[in-house]
C-alpha cells in the first residue's frame, strides 16, 4: 500500500452520503469508517443496516443522516436482506422496469450482528453467491447498549459483562477470527481494513464493489467510549492495532492471501494496550501472553501470505 | 448565484449558472464516464469521454460536459447511439496507445472492442496524457514539478529536461490520481521513490520509536512553507 500522507486527501470524491450532525460520540472512527464507505461506493448504493451504532446515531426518528437509500433491519438478518434487495434489483433490470445500471448492494452490521446473532444469515448470503458487499465495523463489543462482550471482544478486555477482577482478566476468550471464516466460504473476496488507514480501506471497498459475488470486508472501528481511550487517540489506536499486528491489514481474493501493510518491525503489543483503560488492569504476564498469542497468529498469517506467492 | 433551468436525459433540472454540466447531470443521476476529471482541479477537457449531446436553438451537437457551463433552457442527452460511437472511438484510441495497460483493456471490453484483435497498430505506452499528475502537481500541491514536453506521438508529462526532478516532495499526489496507474512509488524502511520522475528520497526516522515516517526533504518543504517549529517533525504521529 502507498503511502498518501499529504495531498492527496484533496483529491477524494466530494460526496457526502452520511450527513453530518448524526449523533456519534465524540472521536468515534467506526462512522469515519462509513463516510470512506460511502465515498468509495458514491450515489448508486442501497444499504442495508443491521442494528447497532450505526443505525442508532443515524436514524433518530424523524430524521435521518443518510443520502442514498438505507434499510434498518433487524439485528440477524442484515445478509438476508441484502440479498433479497440485490436479488429484487437483477430481476427488475432483467424485466426492464428499471434501467440497467451497476447498483451496489452493501450489508453493513457491527461485531455482534456479524459474528454473532447475524452469522448465519450472513453465511448463508456468501453461500449462495449474492453480488453484494457486506461490511463488519468491529468495535470489539455491543457499544450501543453499554458495553457488553462479544465474540469479537479481545482478550483481557474489560466490559460490562466481562468486567475485571481479583479472578477473572476480563475477557477471557480469545476474539472470533471472522474474516477467516468469510474465506472458508470461499468467496472472491475478503478483506480486511482500519479507517486509520483510509487510502487503503477506500480501495478495498471499490475492489469489492467490482468483483462479481460477494464480498467481506473487516474494518477495525477504534470505539473511544469503550475502548476507554480518549477521543484523540482514536486514530492512533487504529494505526498501533495494525503496526502490533493485533489486527494486520490484508486481503484474500479468491484464496490468495497478500499483506496490505507490510510491518518489517512489530512493536510491542504493550503499545497498543497500555492507552486503553480497557486493558488498564493486564498485568505483565498476560501482556506476555497476549504477545505469544498475537506472534503466533501473524506468523500464521505471513505462512498463509508466503504459500499464497509461491503457489501462483 | 443566479438560477438556470435545463433538461438532462427528459427530466427538468435547476442548477446554478457557471456550474459545469458533468457535476450538474451526474448529481441528476446521469451515468458519464471520465478519466480526467477531479472536483479538485481545473476543467481540462483533455479525455473526451464525458462527452454528451447538448441540443439548443434546435441544433444538436457533442460538447465535453466537464468543460461545459450550464445554460438556460438547454436540453442534454447523455445517452445516446451517437454519444457511444464516439466513446469507442475514443478507447479504441487509447488502447492503440497503451495496449498492455489493464485498465485500458478492461474499458474497452466494456465498450465491446476486440481487445485480441485491435483496429489499429499498437503501442505499449503506459500514459493516457490525461494531465491529471500535472495539474495536480501545480495546483493542488503547488510545487510544478512536472510538466509536459513535446508535441503530439511525442508528448510526455515529465521533469524539466527530462531529468530527474529536483522539487519533487515524493508526496504520492501523482500516484493517487492517475486514472491507469501509470505512476509507480516505491517505499523501502530507507527510501521512497517515485520512478516515473526518477525521484528517490531518504525517510526521516522517529527519534523516539526508530521507525521511518516521511522523506527528509518533504518535512524541510513543509517546515520552510507552513512555518513550523523545526523540531517539531523530530518524531513520528504514533509518539507525538
Amino acid at each position: 500500500m502507498e503511502n498518501f500522507n499529504v495531498y492527496a486527501v484533496r483529491l477524494l470524491p466530494k460526496g457526502e452520503y452520511i450527513a453530518p450532525g448524526h449523533r456519534a460520540c465524540q472521536g468515534c472512527a467506526e462512522v469515519l469508517a462509513v463516510r470512506l464507505v460511502g465515498k468509495a461506493l458514491g450515489r448508486n448504493t442501497v444499504i442495508a443496516c443491521a442494528t447497532g451504532c450505526m443505525e442508532i446515531i443515524s436514524s433518530p426518528l424523524p430524521t435521518t443522516s443518510w443520502r442514498v437509500p438505507w434499510i434498518h433491519v433487524a439485528f440477524e438478518n442484515a445478509a438476508a436482506v441484502a440479498s433479497g434487495v440485490e436479488a429484487g434489483l437483477k430481476v427488475l433490470m432483467r424485466k426492464g422496469r428499471i434501467p440497467k445500471k451497476k447498483i451496489n448492494v452493501l450489508a453493513m452490521a457491527g461485531d455482534g450482528g456479524t459474528s454473532d446473532i447475524g452469522l448465519q444469515a450472513l453465511s448463508g448470503a456468501l453461500e449462495r453467491g449474492h453480488n453484494m458487499i457486506y461490511v463488519c465495523y468491529d468495535n470489539e463489543a455491543y457499544m450501543n447498549t453499554g458495553i457488553q462482550r462479544s465474540s469479537s471482544t479481545p482478550f483481557g478486555a474489560a466490559t460490562t459483562t466481562s468486567p475485571a477482577g481479583k479472578v477473572k482478566p476480563g475477557q477471557v476468550t480469545w476474539k472470533k477470527n471472522m474474516p477467516e471464516i468469510a474465506v472458508a466460504h470461499n468467496i472472491p473476496y475478503v478483506a480486511t481494513a482500519c479507517p486509520s488507514y483510509p487510502f487503503d480501506l477506500m480501495e478495498k471497498v471499490k475492489k469489492a464493489a467490482e468483483v462479481e459475488g460477494p464480498a467481506y470486508i473487516h474494518i477495525l472501528s477504534v470505539c473511544p467510549t469503550g475502548w476507554r481511550l480518549a477521543p484523540d487517540l482514536a486514530i492512533r489506536a487504529g494505526r498501533l492495532a495494525v503496526e502490533t499486528g493485533i489486527f494486520p491489514l490484508y486481503e484474500v481474493e479468491n484464496g490468495k492471501y497478500s499483506l496490505s501493510v507490510e510491518i518489517p518491525k512489530r512493536r510491542p503489543v504493550e503499545d497498543y494496550l497500555k492507552i486503553q483503560g480497557r486493558f488498564r488492569h493486564l498485568t505483565p504476564d498476560l501482556i506476555q501472553k497476549i504477545q505469544e498469542h498475537v506472534d503466533k497468529k501473524y506468523n500464521n498469517l505471513l505462512a498463509k501470505v508466503r504459500f499464497s506467492e509461491e503457489m501462483s | 448565484m443566479a438560477k438556470v433551468q435545463l433538461t438532462i436525459d427528459g427530466r427538468t433540472v435547476e442548477a446554478e449558472e457557471g456550474a459545469m454540466l458533468l457535476q450538474v447531470a451526474r448529481d441528476a443521476g446521469a451515468d458519464i464516464p471520465s478519466l480526467c476529471h477531479n472536483d479538485e482541479i481545473k476543467p481540462y477537457g483533455a479525455c473526451r469521454m464525458c462527452m454528451v449531446e447538448v441540443e439548443e436553438h434546435g441544433r444538436k451537437r457533442l460538447v465535453t460536459s466537464c468543460t461545459y457551463p450550464v445554460k438556460e433552457g438547454i436540453s442534454v442527452t447523455t445517452q445516446s447511439d451517437r454519444i457511444f460511437r464516439n466513446r469507442k472511438m475514443i478507447v479504441e484510441l487509447l488502447l492503440a496507445r497503451c495496449y498492455k495497460v489493464p485498465e485500458v483493456r478492461e474499458m474497452a471490453r466494456n465498450y465491446g472492442i476486440e481487445v485480441e484483435n485491435p483496429r489499429f497498430e499498437t503501442r505499449e505506452d503506459t500514459c493516457i496524457l490525461c494531465g491529471m499528475c500535472v495539474r495536480v502537481c501545480d495546483e493542488v500541491v503547488g510545487v510544478h514539478a512536472i510538466g509536459f514536453a513535446g508535441r503530439g506521438p511525442d508528448r510526455v508529462p515529465t521533469p524539466p529536461f527530462k531529468e530527474p526532478s529536483e522539487l519533487c516532495i515524493a508526496c504520492g499526489a501523482c500516484v493517487y490520481v492517475c486514472p491507469v496507474d501509470a505512476i509507480k512509488m516505491v517505499q523501502t524502511p530507507e527510501a521512497r521513490t517515485i520512478k516515473r520522475w526518477q525521484r528517490t528520497l531518504p525517510m526521516k526516522v522517529c527519534k523516539i520509536c526508530g521507525e521511518p515516517f516521511m522523506p527528509e526533504y518533504q518535512i524541510e518543504y513543509f517546515t520552510k512553507r507552513a512555518k513550523i517549529p523545526e523540531d517539531f517533525f523530530e518524531v513520528c504521529p504514533n509518539c507525538r
